[in-house]
């Protein structure tokens, strides 16, 4: 095991984590409001594709981040549509949007698969330019990566050091006594869906015009519901979210350094630890009310009979 | 906290079949409609495209045998919902729980090659069911002992249980071949076949399972017991009915349900164990299950609706140049008509 | 949120409800038109967008007149119906495409046939509907291009005896089924000396998607082309167990380099990500399945190995034709044009573009077999004797790697 192979992984993960760190950080704030989104899914593929499909179009990498961030939020205001004001059922609703992402990916990415993008440009960490070539890329970085660890801060600050955020919790605790106090629960839970929306949509950006530079049908292989598990397992706190997911991303790249050392673990199992994870998490916690869930969370966590 | 954990609404309309029949139809004549711009703007005839997927699954005998194949799993995968929904349970596991029946019923049907048909397909049916029943008893006891939610531990075993069979196919069980899947099971491990078609035994299991699930839940102490603890837990707890005992036994039985949906598609469709065979079996189950009410006969209404749609969309991508995925947006479609509309559904408030 | 919590209540205004409901909807409607409009934008004729109907609103009729069916009315029967699937997307830059374009070459040569394509068909089960409704759709010729796509095939051949079935890569036989491929081993060897001399850490890497048989066999012939050339060389195999998950191909990719690799191959669906993923940190890399494949590395691309299989297959369709068709085990190489060497990247000296050329030559003229013995594996095994050769048929069942790749081959 060389020093590159070790900086490596860190890099893998962080390389890997970005995007999964997005989507969980954008489903965080809206399962604060109390809004689960099952349909993460479908909404990370419509962003891809359409991310992808405009990189290619426009030759603009940034413009097709812009427009992943608006797939994200659009997708995220159907689910909002139809569970705040039809009242539907979260997690039905959350199933049929993962079934139609599928679809309108599939449609939407069709023209485009295979095609060749440059991806968003990326910068060597100051300092590094003197390395070889093989350490420096190892660090180079695009903007969203760089981004990923201030806007997860912002996202901390907001939920807990705002007021729009003291809302926003207090609605995801117990919507009648929120609207009791004042507020608009409908309001919160739209805007949460939207900029959780947003933010899915840059991890699914950074995913597909990043990391992948590629587009093909079902590309996100489960990360929405890896993300929905990464949000219980930092029990709905953003910077907790922050090592989830370096710890899930760094579990593979570290699995994917055994397979030539000899020492076989079996990526499959290594693939159900974010779960297993998770639901140890749940259990140790499960009784504890300061960290579980928002208690008016879908119909989820109304704890025991 | 609501009393009432019930939350698969029942509609409240005086003729009540004719009345769901004409509502459904709506719905679907909606969705329709909705798919069919969808199709325009995509650049494809949408008149064509249906008479194409009523040309495939209505136009010959085959077609429509193909859409019976379709129907079977997500028939068994809705009951498997909606069992539990009658103890106020919500189990989303429907997905991992078929993989664990479908891998329970694999090792027995490679562990017991040699033994005629009629037995070994019954040990495998068991065999099946428990794997799905086990897989379900994890979420069952949590919520039992009111730690943890069983919709979210059900969810989470979903993710698990497709990687565990890939572990288990990966490191024990693949072919020489081919390292994604086992050796095609033997003829004796395989669900019969009617008519020279696709359409296997599985039916019939999930026929009786259908009739059982109304007879037991209309007819029976037990049935009309579960029906109170989804009405009022706490009243049936105050009454003497071990709701504890019945949440676990429900969760398991729909895990059963699942496990042998599992089993099913794995001996009658395949014939053998297949990495990530499932697309969405399981969660197709929930919404099947959701969209009927949790109610029989809607469930084997939407199981056929759903599984024309499948399979008509097979066709859309030879005659249309449509992706296959695409075919989802049809379904997805349907579903938010249905959800959107509420005020047909909605209990009327106490 | 309870559902029985009505929490907009009755003083919330209808007016402010409405509204908010109104500018959602609109936008989200607008953005799904949006996005189809992008969807409709490639390849698709020019269709003016519509505003997806809103649920609630009443079914509106369709503004324009529906766009022409797809299959353009044929003025004359075809001469022969083709059917051809694929495991994947046809655009992949990858082996779909590679098979794509052979069946698509068959069109261009002979005229009057028609041809139906299905693309992303991977499982089995998908691959027996498929192929019964081209069958249905009057298809008499079948190529079945994915590896899994055998026995699904052969069955079906049993149930139409009238039916033709081709199958990529396979080894069963029947009256009306056979199987064609190139001999891509032959393609690794060349690849495998052009980089054993243009490694400088002597790590070469290869990204596979499972441990399979051909797979071994190719990391195999990749190894023994570099060792002719370099003796210190060694193949890093690593593995994403998937055929085309992107996210997993580009971690592989970085952690093979990561290990000192300098030179990155792959056997999976599409190159595209393992060749942009490897151009993104400066690394050499050498192709498979498609020469279209350059554009993702355009600096350090070394070369590439693809399957042209567009003559061999028309070849076959016109033995349909004119009723000589006989099923054969059909394998062809370089020499026969079924399979080709990509050009060479800007990097690429003149003396390793020579030795491949030579290498291509002996290979060509039979004086040079690729898996002729002795060969031994990692454990030291003698598995190819002294004077023996490996067979064809062998080739899909390997399951050990020869001395000098690291990894596993189970």
């Amino acid at each position: 095991m060389s020093l590159l192979s070790i900086l490596g992984v860190f890099s893998s993960a962080i390389f890997s984590g970005t995007s999964l760190l997005y989507t969980t950080l954008g489903e965080v704030i809206h399962e604060r409001s109390g809004i689960v989104n099952l349909g993460l899914e479908g909404v990370l593929l419509v962003s891809a594709s359409s991310s992808f499909a405009v990189t290619v179009i426009t030759g603009s990498p940034f413009l097709g981040v812009l427009v992943a961030m608006l797939a994200g939020a659009l997708m995220n205001m159907v689910l909002g549509y139809l569970v705040i004001h039809r009242k539907a059922n979260q997690l039905a609703t959350g199933l049929a949007l993962m079934f139609f992402g599928f679809g309108l990916s599939a449609i939407i990415g069709k023209p485009y698969v295979g095609m060749r993008i440059d991806g968003l440009p990326r910068y060597a960490l100051p300092g590094l330019e003197g390395l070889p070539r093989l350490y420096a890329s190892l660090f180079s970085f695009d903007i969203l990566i760089i981004l990923v660890m201030p806007i997860s801060i912002l996202v901390w600050w907001l939920l807990f050091r705002t007021r729009w955020g003291l809302g926003l919790r207090a609605v995801g605790e117990n919507a009648d006594t929120a609207f009791a106090s004042g507020r608009n629960p409908l309001l919160y839970r739209y805007q949460a869906l939207a900029l959780g929306g947003l933010l899915a949509g840059l991890g699914a950006a950074h995913l597909a015009i990043a990391y992948t530079m590629n587009w093909t049908e079902y590309m996100t292989a489960g990360r929405g519901f890896i993300a929905v598990a990464l949000v219980i397992f930092s029990r709905w706190h953003p910077l907790r979210a922050i090592a989830g997911a370096l710890l899930f991303s760094g579990a593979v790249a570290f699995q994917l350094l055994l397979q030539s050392s000899g020492a076989q673990i079996s990526p499959f199992l290594l693939d159900t630890t974010p779960y297993f994870l998770t639901l140890l998490v749940l259990i140790a916690w499960g009784g504890n009310r300061k960290q579980s869930a928002p208690a008016s969370l879908g119909r989820v966590y109304h704890g025991s009979e | 906290m609501a009393a009432n954990t019930r939350f698969f609404p029942k509609v409240a309309f005086s003729s009540p079949i004719m009345d769901s029949i004409i509502r459904y139809v709506l719905m679907i004549l909606l969705a329709l409609v909705l798919f069919a711009v969808i199709l325009l703007i995509s650049g494809q005839d949408p008149i064509q495209s249906y008479i194409d997927i009523f040309a495939t699954t209505f136009g010959n005998a085959y077609g429509f045998s193909e859409v019976l194949v379709a129907m079977i799993p997500i028939l068994i995968t809705a009951l498997a919902v909606a069992l539990p929904s009658r103890v106020g349970l919500i189990n989303v596991g429907g997905e991992g729980q078929l993989y664990i029946g479908a891998a329970f019923a694999t090792w027995g049907a490679l562990t017991f090659q040699h033994l005629p048909a009629w037995l070994l397909l019954s040990l495998m049916t068991l065999l099946g069911m428990l794997g799905g029943a086990l897989w379900a008893f994890l979420p069952a006891y949590l919520k039992a002992i009111g730690l943890v939610n069983e919709t979210i531990t059900t969810l989470l075993l979903n993710s698990v249980a497709p990687k565990l069979v890939g572990f288990l196919i990966f490191g024990f069980w693949h072919s020489a071949m081919d390292t994604v899947k086992t050796d095609n099971f033997v003829d004796a491990a395989k669900l019969p076949t009617f008519f020279g078609t696709r359409v296997h035994l599985g039916l019939v299991f999930a026929l009786i399972l259908l009739v059982a699930f109304w007879a037991f839940m209309k007819y029976t102490r037990w049935g009309l017991e579960m029906r109170a603890i989804g009405g009022n837990a706490q009243a049936a707890r105050r009454n003497g009915i071990p709701v504890k005992r019945y949440l676990i036994i429900a969760m398991c039985a729909g895990g059963a349900f699942a496990g042998l949906a599992g089993m099913a598609q794995t001996s009658g469709f395949y014939g053998v164990l297949l990495l990530n065979f499932s697309i969405g079996l399981g969660f197709m189950g929930f919404l099947i299950c959701w969209l009927a009410g949790g109610d029989p006969f809607g469930i084997l209404l939407m199981s056929f609706m759903v599984a024309v749609i499948t399979t008509g969309g097979n066709m859309l991508q030879l005659t249309r140049d449509l992706p296959y995925a695409a075919i989802n947006i049809l379904l997805a479609l349907t579903l938010f008509v249905v959800l959107a509309k509420p005020t047909f559904f909605e209990r009327k408030k106490p | 949120m309870d559902e029985e919590h009505d929490i907009t209540h009755r003083s919330t205004t209808r007016k402010e409800k409405q509204m908010k409901k109104n500018l959602f909807y609109r936008l989200a409607v607008l953005a799904i038109g949006a996005a189809l409009l992008l969807g409709a934008c490639g390849p698709a004729a020019a269709v003016a967008p519509t505003e997806a109907e809103a649920p609630e609103e009443s079914a509106a009729e369709p503004t324009e007149a529906p766009a022409e069916p797809t299959e353009a009315p044929v003025a004359e029967e075809p001469c022969l119906i083709i059917g051809a699937l694929y495991g994947g997307p046809i655009t992949d830059a990858g082996y779909n495409q590679a098979m794509h374009e052979a069946v698509v070459a068959i069109k261009e040569n002979i005229a009057c046939v028609e041809i139906i394509e299905a693309e992303n068909v991977p499982d089995e089960a998908g691959a027996t509907t498929t192929m019964e409704n081209m069958i249905s759709q009057g298809a008499t010729l079948i190529f079945a291009t994915a590896f899994n796509h055998q026995y699904p095939a052969l069955e079906l051949a049993g149930e139409h005896p009238e039916v033709i079935f081709e199958h990529a890569g396979g080894w069963e036989m029947s009256s009306n089924f056979a199987n064609f491929f190139g001999k891509p081993p032959d393609g690794w060897y060349m690849m495998g000396v052009a980089a054993g001399m243009m490694t400088e850490t002597n790590k070469l890497g290869f990204v596979a998607a499972f441990p399979l048989g051909w797979t071994s066999t190719f990391i195999n012939a990749f190894e023994l082309g570099a060792l002719s050339v370099n003796p210190d060389a060694q193949t890093i195999v690593a593995y994403t167990f998937s055929w085309g998950d992107r996210a997993k191909e580009a971690d592989t990719t970085n952690s093979l380099i990561n290990q000192g690799v300098d030179v990155i191959t792959m056997h999976v669906d599409s190159p595209s990500t393992v060749l942009s993923t490897a151009e993104s940190r400066g690394v050499y890399s050498i192709g498979y399945q498609n020469l279209a494949a350059q554009q993702f590395a355009p600096e350090y691309w070394i070369s590439g190995t693809g399957f042209t299989l567009g003559g061999k297959l028309t070849w076959l369709t016109s033995t349909v034709l004119d009723g000589t068709w006989k099923p054969i085990f059909l394998r062809c190489g370089i020499s026969d044009g079924c399979m080709a060497i990509g050009p060479f990247g800007p990097n690429v000296p003149q003396e390793v573009q020579d030795a491949v050329a030579e290498a291509q030559a002996a290979i060509d003229s039979g004086e040079l077999v690729v898996f002729q013995g002795p060969i031994v594996d990692q454990d030291g095994t003698v598995r190819v004797a002294d004077g023996e050769v490996l067979t064809d048929d062998l080739m899909s069942s390997v399951d050990w790697f020869v001395l000098g790749v690291i990894g596993s081959s189970k």
